[in-house]
């Protein structure tokens, strides 16, 4: 066996589906040596968790039908009877919570680093898109199991919605397909779950990567760019995303099997007693909602939410000096740390009222 | 790209989202805009109420929610002052609808999930809530108290 004929044959296959140009751009492409470094893996590892997510996601759909009350009974079925039920569920359930964390790492590099700086503003907006599309899934997806936690969390968030002025009554409303949370309600939920938004979001990260293969990777502070190594994309950079794959695969695999993903009682819109407890990541959120009481509600559910999320976005417009060094953007970098403490203050205040309190 | 090409694809870029557009939001949006009518409840007799105190009446009743009937399961808070002064209020916390509770020794309304609460006349007195509670409008027939429960 010599190597001459089995070249040809794979190149006649790349013909045959007309993949010969694409091949030798694929094993052309270059990218800086400094996107293999350990202080940069966050994206890799986005797209793992979000791989992870949608994998977990279809097999869970092998096993749920989206009818209240059998949707509890599908879900248990799938966790506790199927063979590594509780790792499908796990997976997802531990994936979408790292998600969220490394996300912020993710954003809190870029941050500090002024990496949204020209060329690359267009990167930092459509990641920041990202995040704010995001928690869409876990408003929609936490209904799903139709337990209390759901049902109840589900209750409340519809009237954050409705509290919205303006459109936020109307925007509930569609959201629901009526005035109740049930059938009609947990259908839309669904679709809009394992349909609408997962294509929104592969269109949305396919315009985040658009950017990055054209704008390219920030550079190392302090580097040189004209002699930044390169090196192939393929196979390094892929063979080390497989390698992460599969590492984070056995890990959240192995945390799945030992500490089984919550889930509830079934759903039962009588029970007084169940009071949902908000989760960590809207902790902050939460607080502000009753920090401002009476006629200021407004400020806290709607106003200062959203004027966070459009500063996030135009924040490349904000800060336009061309310096990335974070001690010659302490302008930036001040204010930014000031909302991250009050952000985490209100979160520790918002962990203290609904988790320790309660309990005394 | 001229002018006229331009605008030729443009409107008929425009056509084909009114084409599909169109029937699929009515399809998806106006169904959910339609309001439900209300309900008369029978709560039993009013000799039933607990007097100078608030009861705790659980209702069911069926409502068409799409394609099947459902109960609704809920309940409310009643109070019998005198025989024809009743007060009738919503368990929804008019803060972020979590149900609230009756505290017999604060004669307060408690909302568990933000703290929020409310006096006997279902004023808010501490808070997140700034609206009173809804008050349900009822009527006694046959001695049976009769409330109307919208969906």
């Amino acid at each position: 066996m010599n190597n001459i004929p089995m070249k040809t044959r794979s190149l006649k296959l790349l013909e045959f589906l007309s993949l010969e140009k694409s091949a030798d751009r694929l094993l052309a492409l270059e990218v800086p040596k400094d996107a293999l470094s350990w202080t940069r893996f966050c994206g890799a590892l986005l797209l793992v968790l979000v791989v992870l997510l949608f994998l977990s996601g279809i097999f869970m759909a092998f096993y749920y039908s989206p009818i209240p009350g059998t949707a509890y009974d599908s879900v248990d079925f799938a966790l506790f009877n199927v063979p590594f039920g509780s790792v499908v569920k796990g997976v997802h359930h531990y994936s979408w919570n790292l998600l969220l964390m490394v996300m912020g790492v993710h954003l809190g590099r870029s941050l500090i680093l002024g990496s949204y700086k020209a060329p690359r503003q267009m990167v930092w907006v459509t990641g920041v898109i990202i995040l704010l599309f995001v928690p869409l899934f876990i408003i929609t997806g936490d209904l799903l199991p139709w337990d209390q936690k759901g049902y109840w969390s589900t209750q409340v968030r519809l009237s954050i919605i409705s509290s919205v002025p303006g459109m936020g009554h109307i925007a509930a409303r569609l959201l629901q397909g009526g005035s109740l949370t049930g059938v009609v309600a947990l259908t839309r939920f669904y679709v809009l779950h394992i349909l609408m938004l997962p294509g929104l979001l592969v269109l949305l990260i396919a315009v985040h990567f658009h950017f990055i293969r054209h704008r390219g990777l920030s550079e190392p502070l302090g580097a040189d760019p004209v002699s930044r190594p390169r090196i192939p994309f393929y196979p390094n950079v892929v063979n080390r995303w497989l390698f992460l794959f599969i590492m984070v695969s056995i890990i959240l695999g192995v945390i799945s099997w030992h500490w089984i993903p919550p889930f509830g009682d079934p759903a039962d819109p009588t029970d007084s007693s169940y009071i949902p407890k908000p989760e960590w990541w809207v902790l902050f959120l939460n607080q502000l909602v009753s920090v401002f009481k009476g006629g200021l509600a407004v400020l806290g559910s709607t106003i200062i939410p959203a004027g966070l999320a459009g500063l996030l976005i135009c924040l490349p417009f904000i800060d336009r000096s061309p310096h990335r060094h974070p001690a010659r953007r302490w302008k930036i970098l001040l204010p930014a740390a000031a909302i991250v403490i009050a952000i985490l203050t209100l979160s520790i205040m918002g962990y203290m009222e609904h988790f320790v309190l309660v309990e005394n | 790209m001229s002018r006229r090409k331009f605008l030729k694809t443009a409107i008929l870029t425009g056509c084909t989202a009114l084409v599909t557009g169109i029937p699929l939001a009515t399809y998806v949006i106006l169904p959910s805009l339609k309001q439900e009518p209300g309900n008369w409840i029978d709560f039993g007799s009013v000799e039933d109420l607990e007097p100078d105190n608030f009861n705790m009446l659980s209702y069911e009743f069926m409502v068409k929610d799409g394609w099947i009937t459902l109960p609704q399961r809920g309940f409310v808070w009643a109070k019998a002052e005198a025989k024809q002064q009743i007060k009738i209020f919503s368990s929804t916390c008019s803060h972020l609808a979590c149900n609230v509770i009756w505290q017999k020794e604060t004669r307060e309304f408690v909302c568990p999930c933000h703290s929020g609460r409310f006096d006997a006349q279902g004023q808010p007195i501490a808070g997140p809530p700034s609206r009173p509670l809804t008050v349900l409008e009822h009527k006694v027939a046959d001695g049976n108290l009769m409330v109307f429960m919208k969906v």
